[in-house]
C-alpha cells in the first residue's frame, strides 16, 4: 500500500478512479463511472468478508461499507438491472468460513445469514446480464424484511427468512422458466436451516413462495450483509456448502447453459459471450488459477480453499 | 493591553519526546488516547496495551525562566485486561479508547478510562510519609511480644521516597453491548455518560451496578441500521445538556429534562451536502470522528475526515466555520478508502483557556477564556492549527528531526499538485501509516501534547 516517504505512483487503472465523481449520464465517461462504481464494490465486499477474526470489527466501518454497498446496489437497480446473479465464484462462501470463529450463539443472533453466490452480485455492469421481462413485473419495490411466518415455524424466523427469499426467489426465477422438482426448493431450505442448527419444518418451505414478489433485489442482498451487526464474524456463512450443492443439486440443469454469469437464473440463451469474458476479467484478480470462458461454472473445495488463501495471503 | 495569542503569534518549540526510539512499533505501545488533568500538571495518555502512563510537569524553576516545566513519567499501571466474550468467540481488545480527568477535589487525583466494553474509575494517590515507632511492632513489620513492652511511645510519620499508587475504585462493566467510543463528565461532577455505536448511558460515579440508558438507537430490525453514535459530549456548564455525532454528519443535541430516554433531540445540527463534491465516499467522509464544545459552551467543533467545523448551538443548519485539514486527500479517496485510512477518526482540541488579562490603570481584568485556536492531526506525522481570529493556518510536524529545544519548528507544506517547491512535500510522499489522531492543549498554558503511533511530543511557545 502506501509506503513510508516512498513515493507512490498510481497505476493507469486507479488514475481512471480518482478524482470527481463523473455523472453516470456522460457519454464516454459513463465507462469510468462504472468502472469506478465496480472496483468500490469490489472492494467493499472485500473489506465486510475479510477482517480479523480475532476481535470484533467496528460496526462503524460496518454501517458505512454496507451503506456503500446498498447505494451501489440502488443505483444498479435503478439502471434497469434487475436480480443479482449466481456468479462470482472466486468469492467463495465457503473457505471463507474457515478464516472465522464458528461462534454459533443463540439463535436470535441471527445465525444463518448465509453468504450466498446471490449475495455477490455480478461484478459487471447488471444491464449487461439480462434477465426475461417476464420477471420485471414481479418486481415490487416495497420490502418486508421481517415477514413473519404463519403457522409452525421452528426459530429463528427472522434468521431464515432472508436465506429462503434469496434462494428460494432465485429458485422461484427457475421454476417460472422451467418446472423445477420442489425437491429444489427442500434441498435450498434444508442446507440454508443446517447452518442455523435448526430443521425448518416443511410448512417453513412452502411460505417462501409467496414473498419473493414481495422483496427486491436489492433486500435479497442487504438481508445478508447485515448479518455482520448482530453476529460480527461470517457464522452466517454456510460451511459446508458448494455452489454446486446449492445450485445444481437436483435442478434439471440441461435447460440451462452454464455461462457462469447465468447459472441458474436460466437467462443463458439471451447472455451474450462478451458479459462472461468482462465478468471473467474481473474475476481474474480475484482468482488465483485461470479461468477460460464457458467452462462450466464448478470449482472443488481445494480449488475454492487455495483462491481464499491468495486472498487472505495479500 | 496584553492578550491571548494568536496561532500563528505563538511559535512553537520542541519540548520533549517520550516513547520509544526504533521505527518498529509494538503494538501495545501504540498511543490510543491523550489527555490533561483540569490543572494541566498531569499528563495522560492510554495504549492498545491497556496501560495509562500519567506525566507530572516539574514546578517551574525560578531560575530557568526560559521554559515551563518538563513533564516526567508520574505513573503507570495497567488499566484494562483484554478479555474474552465466551458467547461470540471474540477477544475484548484492552485498548484503552479515552481518559477524563476528575476535577481535583482532594490530594488525590481521579480519571476515568475505558475500553470497548468498561469503564473504570482510577484513584491516583501519593504516598510520601510511612508511620515509624509502632509500639506492638517491629520495624519489619514482625509483631513483638507484648510482654517485653515496657514503654509507649508515639508513632511518627517520617518522610520516604515518593510512591505513586493507582487504584481501582469503580468498576463499571456489562453495560454496554457495542463498543465505548466516547466518555464524559457532567459539569456536576457527579454523573457522567458512556456512548458506544448505539446507545448512550448515564452513570452515577458512586454506583456500579446500574446505569440508565439515555439514547437508543438501535433499530428494532438491524438490518435496518443505516448510522452509527460516533462521539458524545456533555455541555460544559448546562447539566442536563449534550451532543452527539454519528456517521452520517449529523449532530444532534439534548435535554435530559425533556425525557428520560433522549431518542428525540433538541436541535439537529447538519450542514447539506455541497453537490460539486459529491463522490461515492461523500457519506464517509462526513462522518464525524469528535465532538468537542468550547470552554464557554457556546460553540461546538466537529472533526470529519477533511475538515474541523465549528458550530454556534444557536445554528442549526450550518457551521459558522468550516476549516480544511488536508483537502488534498479529496482526489485519493479511493485509495484511502481501499487502505482503509479513510476510516481512521481524528482528534480536535480547543487552544487552553488562557484568559485574556486586561489592565487598565488600575484595575485588571480577567475576561473568559477565548477559544480562538483549534488544533487536529494529519498524515506524515503533520498536525495543524487554524486560529478563528486570524484566519490563518499553519501545519508543523511531530518528528525526532526537530527535537533541538527552543528551536522554533519549521511550518510543513503540502504540494497538492503542480511543480513541487523546495521544502514542499508531494501527496504521493506522504506515508499514511504515521498518523497523528489524538492531540491535547494545556487547559492554561500553550503547551501541547501531540501523540504519534507509539510517541508522545510536547512543544511549548518560545517564550521571550
Amino acid at each position: 500500500m502506501l509506503g513510508k516517504g516512498g513515493k507512490r505512483k498510481f497505476d493507469e487503472h486507479e488514475d481512471g478512479l480518482e478524482g470527481k465523481v463523473v455523472s453516470p449520464t456522460d457519454g464516454p465517461s459513463k465507462v469510468s463511472y462504472t468502472l469506478q462504481r465496480q472496483t468500490i464494490f469490489n472492494i467493499s465486499l472485500m473489506k465486510l468478508y475479510n477482517h480479523r477474526p480475532l476481535t470484533e470489527p467496528s460496526l462503524q466501518k460496518t454501517v458505512l461499507i454496507n451503506n456503500m454497498l446498498r447505494r451501489i446496489q440502488e443505483e444498479l437497480k435503478q439502471e434497469g438491472s434487475l436480480r443479482p446473479m449466481f456468479v462470482t465464484a472466486s468469492q467463495p462462501a465457503d473457505p471463507l468460513s474457515d478464516n472465522f470463529r464458528e461462534a454459533q450463539p443463540a439463535f436470535s443472533h441471527l445465525a444463518s445469514q448465509p453468504l450466498l453466490p446471490t449475495d455477490f452480485v455480478s461484478t459487471t455492469p447488471l444491464e449487461s446480464c439480462l434477465t426475461p421481462a417476464s420477471l420485471l413485473e414481479d418486481d415490487t419495490f416495497c420490502t418486508s424484511p421481517t415477514v413473519q411466518h404463519d403457522g409452525p415455524t421452528k426459530p429463528p424466523p427472522p434468521a431464515l427468512q432472508p436465506v429462503k427469499d434469496s434462494f428460494s426467489s432465485a429458485l422461484d426465477e427457475i421454476e417460472e422458466l422451467c418446472p423445477a422438482p420442489t425437491s429444489a426448493e427442500a434441498v435450498a431450505a434444508e442446507t440454508a436451516v443446517d447452518d442455523s442448527k435448526d430443521h425448518a419444518s416443511e410448512s417453513n418451505v412452502q411460505k417462501p413462495e409467496g414473498l419473493p414478489e414481495s422483496r427486491t433485489a436489492e433486500s435479497k442482498l442487504m438481508d445478508s450483509l447485515p448479518g455482520n451487526f448482530e453476529i460480527t464474524t461470517s457464522t452466517g456463512f454456510l460451511t459446508d456448502l458448494t455452489l454446486d450443492d446449492i445450485l445444481f443439486a437436483d435442478i434439471d440443469t440441461s435447460m440451462y447453459d452454464f455461462d457462469p454469469c447465468t447459472s441458474a437464473t436460466g437467462a443463458a440463451s439471451k447472455m451474450a459471450p462478451v458479459s462472461a469474458d468482462e465478468l471473467l476479467k474481473t474475476l481474474a484478480p480475484y482468482s488465483s488459477q485461470p479461468v477460460t470462458p464457458n467452462q462450466p461454472f464448478k470449482m472443488d473445495l481445494t480449488e475454492l480453499d487455495h483462491i481464499m488463501e491468495v486472498l487472505v495471503g495479500s | 493591553f496584553l492578550g491571548a495569542g494568536g496561532g500563528n503569534d505563538i511559535q512553537w518549540c520542541f519540548s520533549q519526546v517520550k516513547g520509544a526510539v526504533d521505527d518498529d512499533v509494538a503494538e501495545a505501545d501504540i498511543i490510543s488516547t491523550v489527555e490533561f488533568n483540569h490543572s494541566g500538571e498531569l499528563l495522560a495518555t492510554g495504549d492498545k496495551g491497556g496501560r495509562v502512563v500519567i506525566f507530572q510537569q516539574e514546578q517551574e524553576n525560578k531560575t530557568q525562566s526560559h521554559s515551563r516545566g518538563e513533564y516526567n513519567v508520574y505513573s503507570t499501571f495497567q488499566s484494562h485486561e483484554p478479555e474474552f466474550d465466551y458467547l461470540k468467540s471474540l477477544e475484548i481488545e484492552e485498548k484503552i479508547n479515552k481518559i477524563r480527568w476528575l476535577p481535583q477535589k482532594n490530594a488525590a487525583q481521579f480519571l476515568l478510562s475505558t475500553n470497548d466494553k468498561t469503564i473504570k474509575l482510577w484513584k491516583i494517590s501519593e504516598r510520601d510519609k510511612r508511620p515509624e515507632g509502632y509500639n506492638l511492632k517491629e520495624e519489619d513489620g514482625r509483631y513483638r511480644d507484648p510482654t517485653t513492652v515496657t514503654t509507649l511511645r508515639v508513632p511518627v510519620f517520617r518522610p520516604m521516597d515518593l510512591m505513586v499508587e493507582a487504584s481501582p475504585r469503580r468498576i463499571f462493566a456489562n453495560a454496554h453491548t457495542y463498543h465505548i467510543n466516547s466518555i464524559s463528565i457532567n459539569s456536576d461532577y457527579e454523573t457522567y455518560l458512556s456512548a458506544d455505536d448505539l446507545r448512550i448511558n448515564l452513570w452515577h460515579l458512586e454506583i456500579t451496578d446500574r446505569s440508565f440508558n439515555i439514547v437508543d438507537i438501535k433499530p428494532a430490525n438491524m438490518e435496518e441500521l443505516t448510522e452509527v453514535i460516533t462521539a458524545a459530549e456533555f455541555h460544559p456548564n448546562s447539566c442536563n445538556t449534550f451532543v452527539y455525532s454519528s456517521s452520517k454528519g449529523t449532530i444532534r443535541l439534548c435535554d435530559m429534562r425533556a425525557s428520560a430516554l433522549c431518542d428525540r433531540h433538541s436541535k439537529l445540527f447538519e450542514e447539506p451536502e455541497d453537490p460539486s463534491n459529491r463522490s461515492f465516499f461523500s457519506e464517509i467522509i462526513s462522518s464525524i470522528s469528535d465532538v468537542k464544545f468550547s470552554h464557554s459552551g457556546r460553540y461546538m467543533m466537529t472533526r470529519d475526515y477533511l475538515s474541523v467545523k465549528i458550530w454556534d448551538l444557536n445554528m442549526e443548519n450550518r457551521p459558522v466555520e468550516t476549516y480544511q485539514v488536508h483537502e488534498y486527500l479529496r482526489s485519493k479517496l479511493c485509495s484511502l478508502y481501499e487502505n482503509d485510512c479513510i476510516f481512521d477518526k481524528f482528534e480536535c482540541c480547543w487552544n487552553g483557556s488562557d484568559r485574556q488579562i486586561i489592565f487598565h490603570r488600575t484595575v485588571t481584568f480577567f475576561l473568559p477564556s477565548l477559544c480562538s485556536i483549534v488544533m487536529t492531526g494529519s498524515y506524515n506525522n503533520f498536525f495543524r492549527m487554524f486560529d478563528r481570529n486570524t484566519k490563518r493556518d499553519i501545519t508543523l510536524e511531530a518528528s525526532r528531526e526537530n527535537n533541538k529545544p527552543r528551536t522554533v519548528l519549521k511550518p510543513r507544506k503540502v504540494c497538492a499538485s503542480g511543480k513541487r517547491k523546495k521544502d514542499e512535500i508531494s501527496v504521493d510522499s506522504l506515508d499514511f501509516n504515521k498518523k497523528i489522531l489524538h492531540t491535547a492543549w494545556h487547559p492554561k498554558e500553550n503547551i501541547i501534547a501531540v501523540a504519534t503511533t507509539n510517541n508522545l511530543y510536547i512543544f511549548q511557545d518560545k517564550m521571550n
